[in-house]
């Protein structure tokens, strides 16, 4: 991401199992959960099914538009992978109104920045602008909602510049391939298991006709999560954006996901060999969806064991035995149940059976003796810390708006958030862990050095 | 995405490769933009302490969170010539026990709280990083106190650190080239100087240096003149003040002298290094020469030109790159100012086989900036997008506390953020052709690497210069 280097987080650096004094005391202690402002946040849809929301913050003189459209790898199929991502890469490059290069060229010249990213569920456009520019930027969102075109020359250097992304994302990168892989296999129906940069002979081969019959079906108003921060106000900007947007069609709904994916029997495993240095283990279980009530739990579960130096696996794998020099997750909570991500880098000559052995002994833990009460307090402050953090930002207050509206059930439930990390139970972690972390409900990738291997 | 799609577990390569992604983050601490709308530093106090800290205060309450950057003159130019990495591997080990608190209690107690604290190093200073709910504000000053003034500097943390920090290295040569161009472009680039040294260490670097070498180096280069503080955030100042006052004004100072660093010299003509990747699918390329001070009068014109050449999407690099040709994902270039003249540099990827033609295409771009009249329509759009874009990163109170140590620690006032819309403004065509004549080198005058598949590359890369190849598995960033 050539322009952007903004976000990185850093992982959290802390952690640990030992009883702080005040640790019972964290109800009491809560800082007041109120969040400033938000109830001047203004909802509305709009009559062609567009859903807006807008949350005025006057911290700077800027704005933070998201726009989430309901499509994401999910809903491709075999000779389209990668389509819906390649379809956010063409939302840039022209309309019947304004030829290819015009968006971002109007955009940047009236002070605002963009950029896009697709997942398996959602595609989402943002643009960071001062508020001069809003009339701008929502004409110009609604004219590629409107208008999109298609010139087949762009179709073709686009192509170039997918492929580009998925050598340095996926086949230059070792995390990336075995990623790609362990996703793949662990999904034998359902289309979580599709790349969403795409497989690259769909990247190579896929057409214009594809790319309209997506446009026709998923990039209608009514598949639409308008949501707006900053320094606007909500009665004027929800006037403008009627202005703009309510006269797009509203489209009959894309046909639903009816597969479910089948209950998995047994543990899978995906081998990869590398000219690598250093191998890796991911651990990819079968896990929630993201309206799912026990998503607060299996968020402080993830964070029990990965989050900081005194997490239990980075403690454990990586200060105390030095099997691996990182442990961390991921969880994947879209439309439907996705997965729970479990990762190990190890050093180089790392020993993977040792990890492995280690990693389950921690796992099976867990699931037997469950979590102490000092760990999951640890986790609900890592939790609480991380929301006010996220809403310091007109940015991370859209982001998180928009991800409880649209993969959450609604973005009233982003406010409950600290209450229903208060809510989870020691019980209610451990139940998780038995459930989704057991040996039969997982697929483990292994990446292994194989110029080292084919010395031994 | 647009510019990187999102991929789940991200941040699991974040954290292998913690350590560069910082230092790129660093790089950036004040924004390179323009204020036009209202930003304006807000009201902070300035207190120096008898023993020299510098302590910076600003109160913002509008979420219950406190951040600090603790900033300690120093940095990768401290490191020994033979021990590159030895500042960033010692910051770290602060937060691995201090005070009363072993690693594991320490960890623990950050945790506990939710607080968090990032450690780093960059090239001429070394930064901690907090951030802590507003409730725990007498814990965040005795852990921060307690890791400037009483680390425990364990030998076995020390060790299992070290050698962590060396597989962090591998980790990002198996899954991240396009994170180490600009590290090899600068040890190409400066040679001996000081600025050319990887700050994240090297293999061989960070093996050569030994439980007392950190020990010495932590006596020689910490200590209260040293340290600029500034806190932000959810506090009444008057008892911050207090507690920062009682917690560092018993601090000595540091032993050593800080080294003094010259201009380094700009590079004429162009050479190549060539690190062979031979597993890789494309090549990452990088080219550079020497740049600009931080101090520069000449900043804003330096940005308004950056900008339209390979500052933004829209910018003539990434519009020949990749919106015209598809050759690759992204271009970009920056400048990176330091107290001396720091690097200017381009860089992009595209597949081995356009490696050439990539190449060419982005000399072509830069012949273009140089024989080019600036359009007058882009030399405004360059500058409403600079200051459009600058509120953005003065935002929250982490960000707030990076621009004031920013600000003390190159000595600028606060006209340098609330001046800069005014000097954005006053950017003129002659400024901009005079900062493209004076300070972007020629395709003449650049150090070019690139890292990719040797054997397919090395005939095509001759026309460039005289080469020098390295592999990626070599244990130090630099040639021999």
């Amino acid at each position: 991401m050539p322009l952007r280097p903004r976000m990185f987080s850093l992982p959290a650096l802390a952690l640990s199992t030992i009883l702080a004094m005040q640790l019972d005391a964290s109800a009491a202690a809560q800082p007041d959960t109120q969040v400033p402002g938000a109830e001047r946040i203004e909802s509305v849809t709009l009559a062609n099914g567009m859903t807006v929301i807008v949350w005025p913050d006057h911290d700077i003189p800027n704005v933070a538009l998201y726009n989430w459209v309901r499509v994401g790898s999910r809903n491709e199929v075999p000779g389209i992978t990668g389509l819906a991502h390649f379809f956010e890469h063409m939302m840039f490059n022209g309309t019947s109104t304004h030829p290819p290069g015009d968006f971002d060229r109007l955009l940047e010249a009236g002070g605002a920045r963009n950029n896009a990213s697709t997942s398996n569920d959602v595609t989402v456009y943002q643009d960071w602008l001062p508020r001069g520019s809003l009339e701008l930027v929502l004409g110009l969102e609604a004219d590629r909602l409107r208008n999109l075109a298609f010139d087949p020359k762009v179709i073709e250097s686009e192509r170039g510049v997918v492929y580009s992304e998925r050598r340095l994302s996926v086949d230059d990168s070792n995390f990336g391939r075995l990623m790609e892989q362990v996703q793949a296999t662990a999904f034998l129906a359902h289309p979580y298991g599709i790349p969403t940069v795409g497989w690259p002979s769909d990247i190579e081969s896929w057409k214009v006709e594809d790319l309209k019959k997506f446009f026709a079906t998923h990039y209608a108003p009514n598949n639409c999560t308008l949501v707006l921060v900053g320094d606007v106000d909500p009665k004027s900007v929800i006037a403008q954006i009627r202005q703009h947007f309510e006269s797009i069609p509203r489209q009959p709904p894309a046909e639903p996901i009816r597969t479910k994916e089948p209950q998995q029997r047994g543990e899978r495993r995906v081998l990869i060999e590398a000219d690598a240095q250093t191998p890796l283990l991911q651990f990819a279980y079968h896990s929630i969806a993201g309206s799912d009530p026990r998503l607060p739990a299996l968020e402080l579960l993830m964070r029990i064991l990965t989050d900081g130096d005194a997490s239990r696996l980075h403690r454990s794998l990586v200060e105390e035995r030095k099997l691996a020099i990182a442990a961390d997750s991921h969880i994947d909570a879209g439309f439907d149940p996705g997965l729970a991500w479990l990762f190990l880098s190890l050093p180089a000559q790392g020993d993977l059976k040792g990890a492995e052995a280690a990693f389950d002994a921690e796992i099976e833990k867990i699931r037997t003796q469950g979590v102490s009460a000092a760990e999951l307090n640890r986790a609900r402050n890592q939790a609480l810390a991380d929301f006010w953090r996220r809403l310091a930002t007109i940015d991370g207050k859209a982001s998180a708006l928009g991800s409880y509206a649209v993969l959450k059930g609604g973005y009233q439930k982003l406010f409950d958030a600290p209450h229903a990390y208060e809510q989870v139970t020691a019980e209610d972690v451990k139940k998780l862990a038995v459930e989704l972390l057991r040996p039969s409900n997982r697929t483990v990738g292994v990446l292994t050095a194989a110029a080292a291997a084919s010395k031994e | 995405m647009k510019r990187m799609w999102s991929r789940p577990g991200r941040n699991v390569i974040a954290h292998a490769l913690a350590l560069i992604l910082v230092l790129i983050a660093c790089q950036t601490i004040v924004p390179a933009k323009a204020d036009d709308a209202g930003v304006h530093v807000p009201p902070f106090e300035r207190v120096q302490l008898d023993n020299g800290a510098v302590l910076l205060l600003m109160e913002r309450h509008d979420v219950p969170l406190i951040a600090f950057n603790a900033v300690m003159r120093g940095g990768a130019l401290t490191d020994p010539a033979q021990q590159s990495g030895m500042s960033q591997l010692l910051v770290h080990l602060l937060e691995k026990g201090a005070g009363k608190r072993d690693a594991f209690a320490f960890a623990d107690a950050l945790a506990s709280v939710g607080a968090t604290i990032a450690t780093d190093a960059d090239t001429e200073s070394t930064v901690i990083q907090g951030s802590f709910l507003a409730r725990d504000q007498a814990l965040m000053v005795e852990l921060l106190a307690d890791m400037l003034q009483r680390p425990r500097l364990d030998q076995t943390q020390f060790e299992s650190l070290r050698a962590r920090q060396i597989e962090f290295i591998r980790a990002a040569k198996d899954s991240d080239l396009e994170s180490l161009t600009g590290i090899y472009g600068k040890a190409a680039l400066f040679g001996a100087h000081p600025y050319g040294r990887s700050v994240i260490g090297s293999e061989s670097g960070l093996a050569g240096i030994a439980h007392a070498d950190l020990e010495r180096h932590y006596q020689e280069q910490y200590g209260a003149d040293r340290l600029i503080l500034a806190v932000t955030g959810d506090f009444q100042t008057a008892s911050m003040k207090r507690a920062l006052t009682q917690a560092f004004n018993g601090w000595r100072k540091a032993a050593a002298a800080l080294p003094a660093v010259t201009a380094p010299a700009r590079q004429t003509g162009r050479r190549v290094v060539l690190i062979d990747a031979p597993d890789s699918v494309q090549s990452y390329f990088w080219a550079g020469n020497v740049g600009v001070a931080r101090t520069s009068p000449e900043r804003a014109s330096l940005d308004v030109v950056n900008t339209l050449f390979g500052g933004r999407f829209t910018s003539m690099l990434n519009t020949e790159l990749r919106i015209r040709s598809g050759l690759s994902y992204g271009a970009r270039s920056r400048f990176e100012r330091l107290t001396q003249p720091g690097s200017w540099q381009m860089s992009s990827y595209t597949q081995t086989d356009t490696t050439q033609q990539a190449i060419d295409l982005a000399l072509s771009v830069l012949d273009q900036l140089h024989a080019q009249m600036l359009d007058p329509t882009a030399l405004e759009s360059a500058k409403t997008y600079v200051q459009g874009q600058f509120p953005l990163a003065l935002e929250t109170a982490d960000e707030w506390a990076r621009v004031l140590a920013d600000l003390a620690f190159y000595g600028l006032d606060r006209g340098y953020i609330d001046g800069y819309g005014e000097a954005l403004d006053k950017v003129s065509s002659d400024d901009a052709r005079r900062v493209i004549r004076e300070r972007f080198p020629t395709r003449d005058d650049l150090i070019l690497v690139v890292i990719g598949k040797a054997a397919a590359l090395r005939d095509s890369l001759r026309k460039y210069g005289p080469i020098t190849e390295m592999k990626l598995s070599d244990p130090s960033f630099a040639a021999k």
